[in-house]
């Protein structure tokens, strides 16, 4: 995208138009078409839908059909308990995904910088980062069996004696959050370092080098040379990271929930599907009125962790 | 999840022109499609009977099964009017005629042009039920609709279940009320800790997941004595037939109360509260659950793959169980499980307002309704699939078991069509049963030996007998049946998600704090229930208007 904006190239001190520019640059055109297209039928086009949120939404009535109501719908949610707890839930279950997911994917990613055996450092790599490519509705199914009062957690715990009974994971609401949390660690780390470690390696070895001849052992060049060096990445990470907070996800609540820990797992996701296709009459603008409630947080969200770290003098994404 | 479900809607709208291109003609051949709002199999390509049906009707399905769940599937269809031709919205398909997805079916049934359907519906005041508040029909119901004598061999609704084994190990003596059913399930997990391969059994199961909550939200009004009203108590001597829902009532209690002594004392597992159906399928298909409230239907694929692997004795008996005197200040109950003939209202196949040929559909169900085709799909190709003795229509041994054969059933039967139209059940008028497996001769001969010997044991011939007769269904039919799409947030995101979060909190919970968790719950659920309540009242009272005016 950058390269639109550049001048056209062997013309040094005349200006020539936008137009010529363009058609200089049809190739780049050309290839970002597709791009364009997908962003606009998928992220654009869909957006006529939130006018929902303001309807008595009906499908069979259609859009211009339906009664508007104003914020009618948006004041139903927040007179809800649970869809307050959603949001709730969605944060505390980010922040957990965030910090957990950050920090593992940051040592890991270091630890195996300093593996120096290619074969066992590839082996790794390829082992953590397989989960990721499994379906949720696999990883829950083993979750279930893991976790549950006599999976192979309790199993452990048990001969450890660290606990006297099995600790019913699944079944309390409190430890819902953290479960998510590991569980989405687990799949996801390998996954989270490779970014990371694709930063380390653009490192200047030179800045090792000159580091060991003032004498910095191991940890102090993994404190003073590689964090350092990932510094940006990691900063540009965590500004979009902050702009998904308001998604905790769906599928892994949605899949793990039940009537006992329904208060700690429903995200404003799950609320949203509960609500629009849970009865005989779907309130589909419930559903549009949460999403965008989702959406105009993660905008602002997003806008504010950049300004913070603008403010800040660091790297920022926008 | 917007862009997965724009992209579903994208290759729906393409998937969907394709079909659009045919004519309605006089008989012209024509390609119906169908949903079926149940996961299925998809027939063959050479199956004989949608064979037949191709060529003497000139029709031929392109059917869609369930995959995935079905509240949003139809969501989905509904939010791009993505209708097949014939629509079966499964257990949700008022969502389908509350968004106006069908048509009414009135105007294309009439005595003179649907002879057939006409006495479908209309024989005993049917009609006066099925109609809704305009006059309109959108779906004629799939099952319940008998025709002469209605044959029971078995309980395929509501029951407490407990394995064979149980029962044989006591002597055959079978328990009648709760304390009674615990007390056989309790001794029998004493003396037998775990199966054969060391497997620990589970003395009680309950499925807690989704709309298949029943299991653990209905059981109270079957101990009072009631057949299945869904989450209320109907007293149909009354003459105002009081409704009040029963979960948070004092009689209620007990049941609960019940469960977590069980659950203390080790017959319950924790981990049923969290289970999903397919590791509640799975685990009553290993064996070793003992017992559970459920229904017939809900554990089908768990009975047939236990008889596969013949293990008899680990399937499960039926009983009718009530409360004990003791819960309900001294009263005997007498036990009402199976109920008359219920329509399954807005069950089946509508026909889409996308629908080109909607006379031409209305007529294939008046086709297929003809006596000869009733026979068609349910019994087969006489010779093939049957033969007839004595005017008695009989099956060997064979015939009858590849019927349950996955395989064979995808290339010999039309189910997915079969399943969803109107149908007769009962007996046909020279007395053989309309379904294969009620007729006697073949329920009796094709019992397995286990089975046989158990039941004598018992000193009954059919499992049914262990229930009373089924009761006269009263004038508004079942009132699960009833539609609460007006009060729908009270309901399905107040009452019924209430009682998911405090029953199993009640159930594993210390004993010291039973009585507590108990009246925050009750506390919690009466502004919803009370909402319920009178909504139900009010439908049940419009029900019986109806069918007495």
């Amino acid at each position: 995208m950058t390269a639109i904006r550049q001048k056209a190239p062997g013309t040094p001190g005349k200006k020539r138009g936008f137009w010529y520019t363009l058609g200089k640059q049809y190739q780049l055109m050309i290839m970002s078409v597709p791009m364009l297209l997908y962003v606009l039928l998928f992220n654009y086009a869909p957006m006529w839908g939130w006018l929902t949120a303001f309807q008595d939404y009906v499908p069979k009535k259609g859009l211009l059909g339906s009664k508007w109501v104003g914020l009618e719908n948006f004041r139903f949610l927040f007179g809800r308990e649970d869809f307050l707890l959603s949001i709730r839930n969605t944060l505390a279950m980010s922040v957990i995904n965030l910090v957990f997911g950050t920090v593992s994917a940051v040592v890991l990613a270091v630890l195996l910088n300093e593996v120096r055996n290619r074969t066992f450092k590839r082996t790794v790599q390829t082992v953590t980062y397989l989960p990721h490519f499994l379906s949720m509705v696999i990883v829950v199914g083993m979750a279930q069996n893991i976790f549950s009062s006599n999976g192979s957690v309790n199993q452990l715990l048990l001969s450890l004696g660290l606990v006297k009974e099995p600790v019913f994971f699944l079944g309390k609401g409190e430890y819902f959050w953290w479960l998510v949390g590991v569980i989405n660690v687990w799949k996801e780390v390998g996954w989270n370092t490779i970014i990371y470690i694709a930063a380390m390696t653009s490192i200047d070895p030179s800045l090792y080098e000159a580091a060991s001849i003032d004498g910095a052992g191991r940890f102090q060049k993994i404190l003073h040379v590689t964090l350092p060096g990932i510094r940006s990445t990691f900063m540009v990470l965590l500004i979009m990271n902050i702009g998904h907070l308001m998604e905790a996800g769906f599928e892994i609540q949605y899949l793990m929930r039940s009537g006992m820990t329904m208060k700690y797992s429903d995200t404003i996701d799950v609320f949203a599907i509960l609500y629009s296709f849970g009865s005989s009459k779907p309130h589909y603008a419930y559903g549009t009125a949460a999403g965008m409630f989702k959406s105009v947080v993660g905008i602002i969200l997003l806008f504010g962790a950049n300004r913070i770290a603008r403010a800040l003098d660091e790297e920022t994404l926008i | 999840m917007k862009k997965l479900l724009a992209l579903m809607l994208a290759l729906a709208m393409i998937l969907s022109l394709a079909p659009a291109a045919m004519a309605e003609g006089a008989q012209e051949p024509i390609t119906v499609t169908v949903f079926r709002g149940d996961p299925g199999d998809q027939p063959t390509e050479d199956n004989k009977i949608y064979k037949k049906i191709e060529e003497e009707l000139g029709i031929k399905f392109e059917i869609e099964f369930l995959a995935g769940n079905l509240d949003e599937t139809l969501g989905l269809k509904i939010a791009g009017e993505d209708y097949p031709d014939l629509f079966d919205g499964g257990n949700s398909a008022e969502t389908l005629e509350n968004a106006g997805a069908l048509i009414d079916l009135m105007p294309y049934i009439s005595e003179e042009k649907t002879p057939n359907l006409y006495k479908h519906i209309y024989t005993n005041d049917r009609i006066k039920q099925l109609l809704n508040d305009d006059g309109e029909l959108f779906i004629i119901p799939n099952y319940g609709i008998n025709y002469n004598d209605q044959i029971q061999n078995e309980c395929n609704g509501p029951a407490f279940f407990i394995q064979k084994q149980v029962i044989a190990w006591n002597n055959y003596q079978v328990p009648k009320t709760l304390n009674e059913y615990f007390d056989l399930i309790e001794r029998f997990l004493a003396e037998n800790p775990t199966n054969k391969d060391g497997t620990p059994y589970q003395g009680f199961a309950i499925l807690c997941e989704g709309w298949r909550h029943f299991c653990l939200i209905n059981p109270v009004q079957h101990l009072m004595g009631r057949p299945n009203d869904g989450e209320v108590l109907i007293d149909v001597n009354d003459p105002g037939y009081h409704t009040e829902t029963f979960i948070d009532k004092p009689y209620a209690k007990p049941y609960y109360a019940k469960l977590n002594e069980e659950f203390q004392k080790g017959l319950i597992s924790k981990d049923t509260f969290v289970m999903n159906y397919d590791q509640y399928i799975a685990a009553l298909s290993s064996g070793v659950v003992l017992g559970m409230f459920d229904q017939t239907w809900d554990f089908g694929t768990a009975t047939d793959s236990l008889r596969a692997s013949k293990m008899y004795e680990n399937t499960y008996l039926a009983l009718p169980l009530v409360y004990d005197p003791e819960y309900v200040d001294g009263k005997v109950i007498e036990e009402h499980y199976l109920n008359g003939a219920v329509m399954n209202k807005d069950r089946g196949f509508g026909i889409s307002v996308n629908c080109k040929y909607p006379e031409r559909m209305v007529q294939l169900f008046e086709t297929l309704l003809s006596d000869e085709w009733q026979k068609t799909l349910q019994w087969g190709i006489e010779g093939e699939d049957y033969y007839v003795e004595n005017g008695r229509m009989l099956m060997t041994k064979e015939q009858y078991e590849q019927r349950s054969d996955a395989e064979w059933k995808r290339a010999n039967r039309a189910l997915a069509i079969w399943e969803s139209c109107p149908k007769k059940q009962g007996t046909m008028d020279d007395g053989n049963a309309w379904d294969p497996g009620q007729q006697p001769e073949i329920y009796f001969d094709q019992m397995s030996d286990y089975d046989k010997e158990f039941l004598t044991a018992c000193g009954k011939k059919t499992p049914a007998e262990f229930f009373n007769p089924p009761i006269e269904l009263a004038p508004y039919g079942e009132a699960w049946q009833i539609d609460k799409a007006p009060i729908d947030v009270d309901y399905n995101n107040g009452f019924l998600p209430i009682q998911d979060r405090w029953l199993p909190t009640i159930i594993t919970c210390d004993p010291s704090e039973v009585d507590a968790n108990w009246d925050a719950f009750v506390a919690e659920i009466t502004p919803s229930a009370e909402i319920y309540s009178n909504f139900m009242q009010e439908e049940v009272l419009k029900l019986v208007e109806q069918a007495t005016n």
